[in-house]
């Protein structure tokens, strides 16, 4: 007591604040290292991460989605201070702070089940206007599993924030803006049966499948850059093989892309076969003009990934097969 | 009391209007119509009914405005071969040339409707060679592989006959509009339901039996194990006529129908040719295969990583995981190759899966 007398009295500096005590070790995502297989899959949660793609995994059930999902937050780098910040300042809105006041450290990663409100996704509350799950995954993933079970008004009040990175919830007391910017990630069977991966698999009739794939507008099928088809791993694989790159090994790589080559990487050239295979693709129709615009994102991503100086041809098809998932859900 | 009101309607007139009548399914036309001439028979029909002479000639006029052909078992235009059918159709309707259910051999091209790219392919082909080779393709206009046998006969030579479920004033599927107008110019849709008549579900097993009396072989390019393909099936076998099916994946749901065919004794069809010899067996006059070299000349063969990718593709598409593994390639340089391949026209992309052309 006697020293912060003095201290308030200005006759002595502050003291030195106290080392903050280490930070509760939070349990750490899970790692990469025990997806065996999946070359498709990791390739692409490797690309989401580092080039902020929204992601969309189509398998069937068993095929990993949820675990490659899970995986996402330790590929991205941790929060800055202002994120952190912004991240704690939503969570304590939310009531949901962290209790002893720290800061988080890794993104937060959000999964609302398909059956939650719609209030309790994006925000809302009848007399005090609380944010809502795209809210609390703001610089962090939201990660969305079944995506074709979820209420279609759900999905459709997701666009605002996928397109402006805020939303705006009005109730009869007033608006609020809230942050919402968020990786989404989601994962859906490809059909009702879970089989129709690949055409003559499925046992589903033609309405039943037109049904489901109808739940998922096209709007919000665009904003999905990345639209992977996942099948079934290996079973020799899955118990003999070697396992795959450590998350710390790709999460080195993303942090790379998404810190000085993030700039860069938009300017990179396409080199000449790579654009004239998009032409052919776009003449063809295999390819809209808004798809053309997104592969050539993702291409830009790939190649920063391999630091490479321009676009080329194998990037193209690769950031093509990244998306080829959307055959499974357009008709 | 009969000739009082509309004088000068033909026969086909009330043959039509006892067809319209609500629950007249074609056994019981067929019976009512084999005792009485239609006018009589009607007239029974519809006592204490609502319908008068009148709404006869209007459903009448409704028809011959539609260019709807009525045809009545036995008389000048009916088709020869429903003539000693045992469930054959008492009255027949028919958008385009009736003449054209009796010029050529026929061969109906069925499956399911929901086809993979493989079944889609063959049906087609296999309707575009029957045609060329004078051969009638009969089929059902129903989405999928009938459709596409459609597609195919609709370009030259024997005229297509379609046999649908549903009245012949509205094309149905809605989807299949246009090819329904093709078919009718260029060939014949058959149906035994008068102009306005719902598309009831009874009405489709009914219209699978007509189809198969209608032809002279029966071949399903891709059924799933309880299709509406075993309707048609079950109708042909009734009446001697025989079955082919083409061979399918033993993976795929959609060749589950056609592989248990072949199991049970259907002949195997691997080509149009097999076809054109089961048309020739059962006694139909054709002209023979089409000629055998009108393949495109196979591309050149891929070399260095292309072919190693190549060989490790199988017509069975594989996932790239797979192909990952099997050929030791990275992701980028293996989705380079496989789209070269597929430039090249030896490899094609399902979703994501890659198969061998």
């Amino acid at each position: 007591l006697h020293q912060l007398v003095t201290v308030l009295r200005d006759r002595a500096d502050w003291p030195p604040a106290p080392p903050s005590a280490a930070r509760p070790a939070l349990p750490a995502p899970p790692d990469l290292h025990d997806v065996r297989g999946q070359t498709l899959g990791r390739r692409a949660i490797e690309v989401a991460a580092a080039g902020r793609h929204h992601l969309l995994m189509i398998g069937p059930p068993g095929s990993g989605k949820t675990m490659l999902a899970e995986r996402i937050g330790g590929l991205l780098p941790p929060l800055t201070t202002a994120e952190a910040l912004t991240v704690a300042r939503i969570h304590s809105a939310a009531g949901c702070a962290q209790s002893d006041g720290e800061l988080l450290e890794r993104p937060p990663f959000r999964a609302p089940h398909h059956q939650a409100s719609i209030v309790s996704l994006v925000g809302g509350g009848s007399w005090s206007l609380r944010p809502g799950e795209v809210s609390l995954a703001t610089n962090g993933i939201l990660f969305l599993d079944e995506l074709g079970e979820f209420p279609v008004a759900a999905l459709e009040a997701l666009r605002q924030p996928l397109e402006e990175g805020v939303i705006r919830v009005s109730r009869a007391g007033g608006t609020v803006t809230f942050p919402a910017e968020f990786l989404l990630v989601a994962a859906m069977n490809p059909c009702p049966c879970g089989e129709g991966v690949y055409e003559g698999a499925c046992t589903c009739s033609a309405v039943t499948r037109a049904r489901y794939r109808r739940r998922i507008s096209a709007p919000l099928l665009d904003r999905f850059d990345l639209v992977v088809p996942l099948s079934r791993p290996d079973p020799d694989e899955l118990l003999a093989g070697a396992p795959g790159e450590a998350s710390a090994t790709v999460a080195r790589r993303v942090a790379g892309v998404r810190t000085a080559a993030l700039e860069r990487a938009a300017e990179l050239e396409l080199a000449p076969d790579a654009s004239s295979l998009l032409a052919s693709k776009l003449r063809a129709g295999g390819l809209s003009a808004r798809g053309l615009h997104k592969v050539t994102r993702v291409a830009r991503t790939v190649a920063a990934l391999a630091g490479a100086d321009a676009v080329s041809f194998a990037h193209t098809t690769e950031a093509l097969s990244l998306r080829a998932g959307r055959a499974a859900v357009v008709t | 009391v009969s000739a009082v009101g509309a004088p000068d309607l033909p026969a086909e007139a009330f043959a039509v209007a006892l067809a319209s009548l609500p629950s007249m399914g074609p056994a019981r036309l067929r019976t009512l119509l084999a005792a009485e001439p239609p006018d009589r028979a009607w007239e029974r029909a519809s006592r204490g009914g609502t319908t008068s002479r009148r709404d006869v000639a209007r459903l009448w006029q409704r028809h011959t405005s539609l260019g709807i052909a009525v045809l009545l078992a036995g008389g000048p235009a009916y088709p020869e071969r429903l003539a000693d059918d045992p469930q054959a159709p008492a009255v027949l309707f028919c958008l385009g040339d009736p003449a054209r259910l009796g010029t050529a051999p026929t061969a109906a091209i069925v499956g399911t409707r929901a086809p993979t790219r493989y079944g889609i392919g063959v049906a087609a082909q296999f309707g575009a060679d029957l045609a060329a080779a004078g051969v009638s393709v009969v089929s059902g206009l129903a989405l999928g592989i009938d459709a596409a046998a459609h597609e195919g006969a609709c370009g030259a030579g024997a005229p297509p006959i379609a046999v649908v479920a549903g009245g012949l004033d509205h094309p149905y599927p809605r989807r299949h509009e246009r090819l329904w107008e093709r078919v009718a110019s260029s060939g014949v849709i058959v149906s035994e339901s008068p102009a306005g008549a719902p598309t009831e579900k009874w009405r489709f097993p009914v219209r699978n039996r007509l189809l198969a009396a209608l032809s002279d072989v029966v071949v399903v390019v891709e059924s799933r194990h309880q299709g509406g393909s075993r309707h048609t099936v079950d109708a042909a076998i009734a009446r001697g006529i025989s079955v082919g099916a083409v061979p399918g994946s033993i993976r795929s749901t959609t060749s589950e129908g056609t592989n248990a065919l072949l199991a049970d004794g259907a002949f195997p069809v691997c080509s149009t040719a097999d076809i054109l010899v089961a048309l020739a067996l059962s006694g139909a006059s054709v002209a023979g295969p089409p000629h055998a070299g009108r393949a495109a000349p196979s591309p050149e063969p891929p070399r260095g990583i292309e072919r190693l990718v190549y060989d490790s593709l199988t017509t069975d598409p594989s996932s790239l995981d797979e192909l990952v593994r099997v050929t030791g390639i990275d992701l980028p340089q293996l989705c380079g190759s496989l789209e070269r391949l597929a430039q090249a026209g030896l490899a094609h992309d399902a979703g994501g899966w890659w198969g061998r052309v």
